[in-house]
C-alpha cells in the first residue's frame, strides 16, 4: 500500500459522445519510470492529464501516495503542487522571466522567501544547464532551453510524481537529446514518473515499465524489452511496426 | 505568439499619461468643485476659481450690509437674508440677452438682473444655475429647483406643470434676413418659397407651422439658435425668426442681420415655480418686480439689454472676433470647460474600468473546471447587464438617471453626478467585454500550468492571467478611453459645462460658430490624437 505512488482504479472518461478513456486501470510504484505510448488520439494524453486533474473523470478513482485526489479547492491545489507536470508547448509564463517562472509557485505556494527560493531556483537552473538565461523572458530561449526551465519550475516545488505530456514533441530535432537526458538523470535518482512520448529509444533505455494504449483503453503494460521484442497485442504490434520501420527509414 | 515579453515600460508610459491627465485637471476642477454650490455660503468662502468674479452689487443700496452676490461661470447667487432658505432657480444656458456668459465667463442678462433686483427688493435668497432651457423646466417639475426663470413664455401649456408670476417682459417675434436683403423679404407673405430656420420647441416654431400654408415657405428646426444663426450666413436659410430681443442682440454683436418684418406680439415671459408649489416664493417675486418697476431699475435694466438703442454697455470691449483673440478672452472658460471634459471621461473611465475587471472575471469562459453553479448565474447576469446597457443609447441612459431617477426617487441628482454615472455605466459594458475576451485570449497552456503548480484561483488570476490580459487589452483599453472622451459630449446635454458646451455658451454670446467650434474642435483633436498616438505605440511594442 504505502510503496504505490499512483493508484488508478476503473476511471472512464467521455468527451461529449466519445469515450475517450475506458475502465484505466493502473498501479505505479515509488520510483517507477512510465513510459505511455500509443498512436494519437488513444487516449494517453487525457490519462496523463487526469492524474493532476487537469481533465475531470467520469467515474473511477484515483489515488496519489495513498490519499484520493480531492474535487476541489485548497486540497486539489495542495496535491497539484505535489504533481509536476512538463508540457508538450512547453507554456512558461511568458511576462515572467526564467527565474520568476522558477520562483512564483515557491513563494506563493509554499509561502518560501524570495531570497530562498531564488537561491534553489539558480541551483535547479544549473542543474537543467540554463542558469545564466535566468534573467531573459522565455522567448528569449530555445524550445529545448525552455523545457528544460519548465522542468526544474516543476521541481522547485518538489514533487512526489512527475507527469509529462510529450515534452520533446515540440522540439527540433538536435534539441530533442537535451531534454530527455535531463529526463534520464531525474529517472535515475528515484523519480517517481509518467512519460507520454513517441521517443522509443528513450522508452526502450529508462522506462520501468510500458503502457501501451489504444482506443481509451490500455491494450498492454509489459517491461520495455519484452514489449519492443515480444508485442502481445495486435494493435502494438501493429503500431511498433509502423514507428520502427519509420525509425529505420529515418536512420 | 512571439514576443511575450511583459513590458514595464509600457505601464509607467500609462501611469505617466494619467498622471499627467490628472494633474492638469485638479488644480482646475478644485476650483471649479469650489464654486458648485454650498448651502451656507459666507462672505470669507467667496471663490477663488479660475473664472470666478465675485464682488457686491449695489450693496450699499440695501440696508442690510450682510446681503452678498457672487457670480460666476457656472451660477449667481444672491443672499440677501443670511441663514434663511437659499431658492434654487433653474434658466437657460444660452439665451442672450436673457441670459448669457459674458467675456469674464460671468452670466448675466435680463433675466439674472431682474431676478437680483427683485430679490433684493423682496428680501429673499436665490441661487441661479444655468443647465439649459430643457433641462432648466425639468429641473423645476422633477424638484431639482425650486422655480424657472428662462425667458419662458406663458402659455396654457405650460400653465398646467406651472404657476407664473406676473409677466415681467412682453415679447415679440421678427423675421431677420442677412444684412442687404438680397432675398427682397418686407412683409410674410414674401416669404413665399423661402426656407425659415427656427429653434426647435419655441414659440417662433410654433408660429411658422401655424401660418406655414398661409404664406407658403418651408421650415427648418434647429437645436440652438446659433446653428440656425450661422445657417443664415452661409446661404443655407433664406430668413430666420426669433424672439425680436435675441435677434436684436445678435445684431448688436455684428451678426450681419436685419429685421425684414413687422414684429409679432408673442405673449409674455413669466417666472415660474412648479404648480401648487412656492407659493411664497411666486408671492415675493411679485412684490419685487412691482417695487422695481416702479422704481425705474426695470427699465434700466431693458434699456441696458435690448437692440437698437444703446449697444455699447453689452457688446463688450474686447476683441473676439480672431482666433486669437477667442481664445485669449475665452482661455480661462475653455481650459475650465476642458478640465471638466477630462474629469469626466477620466472618472467615470477608472470606476467603469473598476466594474469590468470584476464583471469581466466573473463573465469570462472558463473551461478548464467546470462552473460552479453561483458562477453560472453571475454569468448569466454580466451579460444581461452588457445587453442591456449597450442596447439603450447613452443619451436616453443620461436623460433617464438625471430626469428620470429623481421623478421616482424625490431626490434630485447632481448633473456631474448624473453625467458621470451615465457614462460610467455606458463604458462598464464595453470594458467588461475588453476585460472578458482578453482573460479568454490569454492561452490555455498558462492557466494549465499555473494550475498543475498548485495555484489557487485567485493567485493565478493575480499572477498569471490578469498581467497578460491586460497587456493584451491595453490597445482596447485606450481605444475605449477615446471614446469615452468623445461621450461626454453627448452626455453635456443634462447641462454639465464641459468643453462643448463651454463652446455653446461662448457661441451663443459672440456667434462666432465657426472660429469657437474649430478651437473646441482642435483642443480634441490634440488629446484623441496623442492617446491614438500612444495606443499605436503599444501595439507596436507588443506585436
Amino acid at each position: 500500500m504505502v510503496d504505490k505512488m499512483i493508484e488508478i482504479k476503473d476511471v472512464n472518461k467521455h468527451f461529449g459522445d466519445l469515450h475517450v478513456l475506458k475502465d484505466i486501470n493502473l498501479e505505479v510504484d515509488k520510483g517507477e519510470m512510465i513510459v505511455v505510448i500509443g498512436p494519437s488520439g488513444s487516449g494517453k494524453s487525457t490519462l496523463c492529464r487526469t492524474i493532476n486533474r487537469l481533465e475531470t473523470i467520469d467515474s473511477g478513482e484515483i489515488k496519489i501516495d495513498g490519499e484520493v485526489l480531492p474535487e476541489e479547492g485548497k486540497e486539489l491545489a495542495r496535491h497539484r503542487s505535489e504533481v509536476g507536470m512538463v508540457f508538450q508547448s512547453f507554456n512558461l509564463f511568458a511576462h515572467k522571466t526564467i527565474l520568476q517562472n522558477i520562483t512564483l509557485a515557491p513563494t506563493t505556494v509554499l509561502k518560501k522567501n524570495a531570497a530562498e527560493a531564488e537561491e534553489e531556483a539558480m541551483k535547479l537552473l544549473t542543474r537543467v544547464g540554463v542558469a545564466e538565461q535566468a534573467n531573459k523572458y522565455p522567448h528569449q530561449l530555445s524550445g529545448g532551453q525552455q523545457q528544460r526551465v519548465a522542468i526544474a519550475r516543476s521541481l522547485a516545488m518538489h514533487p512526489k510524481v512527475m507527469l509529462f505530456d510529450e515534452p520533446t514533441s515540440a522540439l527540433d530535432p538536435e534539441m530533442i537529446n537535451e531534454v530527455l537526458d535531463v529526463m534520464v538523470e531525474l529517472a535515475n535518482e528515484g523519480m517517481t514518473m509518467i512519460v507520454v512520448t513517441h521517443e522509443m529509444g528513450f522508452a526502450r533505455q529508462v522506462a520501468s515499465r510500458i503502457i501501451f494504449m489504444a482506443d481509451g483503453e490500455i491494450q498492454e503494460i509489459a517491461k520495455p524489452n519484452e514489449f519492443f521484442e515480444n508485442p502481445k497485442s495486435e494493435r502494438a504490434k501493429d503500431f511498433l511496426s509502423k514507428i520502427l520501420h519509420g525509425a529505420k527509414e529515418g536512420e | 505568439m512571439k514576443n511575450r515579453r511583459f513590458s514595464f515600460k509600457l505601464w509607467a508610459n500609462v501611469l505617466v499619461l494619467v498622471a499627467f491627465l490628472a494633474l492638469s485637471v485638479f488644480p482646475a476642477l478644485s476650483s471649479v468643485a469650489e464654486e458648485l454650490p454650498a448651502p451656507a455660503p459666507s462672505p470669507s468662502g467667496l471663490p477663488d476659481g479660475i473664472t470666478a468674479v465675485s464682488g457686491n452689487l449695489n450693496s450699499s443700496d440695501v440696508t442690510d450690509q450682510k446681503s452678498v452676490l457672487t457670480e460666476t461661470g457656472t451660477f449667481v447667487r444672491a443672499i440677501n437674508v443670511p441663514g434663511e432658505k437659499v431658492y434654487l432657480i433653474s434658466s437657460d444656458s444660452t439665451y442672450a440677452p436673457f441670459e448669457f456668459q459674458n467675456e469674464q465667463g460671468v452670466y448675466e442678462g435680463i433675466d439674472v438682473k431682474i431676478m437680483e433686483e427683485v430679490a433684493k427688493e423682496a428680501r429673499f435668497n436665490f441661487e441661479m444655475k444655468f443647465p439649459g432651457f430643457d433641462a432648466a423646466v425639468q429641473n423645476a417639475l422633477s424638484g431639482q429647483a425650486d422655480a424657472t426663470m428662462a425667458g419662458m413664455t406663458i402659455t396654457a401649456a405650460r400653465k398646467e406643470k406651472f404657476d407664473f408670476s406676473a409677466p415681467y417682459y412682453e415679447t415679440e417675434l421678427v423675421i431677420g434676413v442677412k444684412k442687404g436683403n438680397s432675398v427682397n423679404v418686407h412683409d410674410f407673405s414674401d416669404l413665399k418659397g423661402k426656407t425659415v430656420g427656427v429653434k426647435i420647441g419655441t414659440t417662433s416654431a410654433e408660429w411658422l407651422t401655424k401660418h406655414q400654408d398661409q404664406y407658403g415657405f418651408a421650415i427648418k428646426q434647429y437645436d440652438t439658435a446659433d446653428q440656425f444663426y450661422s445657417g443664415l450666413q452661409i446661404g443655407a436659410l433664406d430668413a430666420i425668426m426669433d424672439d425680436a430681443p435675441v435677434m436684436g442682440y445678435a445684431i448688436v454683436k455684428g451678426q450681419g442681420i436685419e429685421f425684414a418684418t413687422e414684429k409679432i406680439p408673442n405673449g409674455e415671459f413669466g417666472f415660474g415655480v412648479p404648480k401648487g408649489q412656492n407659493a411664497e416664493l411666486l408671492k415675493k417675486f411679485d412684490q419685487g418686480l412691482t417695487a422695481i418697476k416702479g422704481n425705474g431699475t426695470y427699465q434700466r435694466i431693458l434699456d441696458q439689454y435690448t437692440a437698437g438703442s444703446d449697444s455699447s454697455s453689452i457688446s463688450g470691449t474686447a476683441d473676439e472676433s480672431t482666433i486669437w483673440g477667442l481664445i485669449l478672452v475665452n482661455k480661462d472658460a475653455l481650459l475650465n470647460g476642458l478640465a471638466w471634459t477630462l474629469a469626466l471621461a477620466l472618472l467615470s473611465f477608472v470606476l467603469a474600468f473598476i466594474i469590468a475587471v470584476f464583471f469581466g472575471i466573473a463573465s469570462y469562459d472558463k473551461k478548464i473546471n467546470q462552473m460552479r453553479p453561483w458562477r453560472q448565474v453571475l454569468q448569466k447576469l454580466v451579460t444581461i447587464y452588457v445587453y442591456l446597457i449597450r442596447g439603450v443609447p447613452l443619451l436616453v441612459l443620461a436623460f433617464f438617471i438625471y430626469y428620470g431617477i429623481p421623478q421616482l426617487t424625490g431626490q434630485s441628482l447632481d448633473v456631474f453626478f448624473a453625467a458621470c454615472l451615465a457614462l460610467t455605466l455606458n463604458c462598464s459594458a464595453y470594458l467588461t467585454e475588453i476585460v472578458r475576451s482578453g482573460i479568454n485570449a490569454v492561452p490555455r497552456g498558462q492557466k494549465e500550468a499555473s494550475i498543475s503548480l498548485g495555484l489557487r484561483y485567485y493567485q493565478r488570476l493575480f499572477y498569471v492571467t490578469l498581467p497578460q490580459a491586460f497587456k493584451l487589452m491595453m490597445p482596447s483599453f485606450i481605444n475605449q478611453f477615446v471614446i469615452s472622451l468623445k461621450d461626454t459630449t453627448i452626455v453635456s446635454v443634462i447641462g454639465v459645462v464641459e468643453l462643448l458646451q463651454t463652446g455653446r455658451i461662448i457661441v451663443s454670446r459672440n456667434f462666432e460658430s465657426f472660429q469657437v467650434y474649430l478651437i473646441v474642435g482642435v483642443i480634441y483633436l490634440i488629446i484623441i490624437t496623442t492617446l491614438s498616438l500612444i495606443a499605436q505605440r503599444v501595439e507596436k511594442k507588443m506585436s
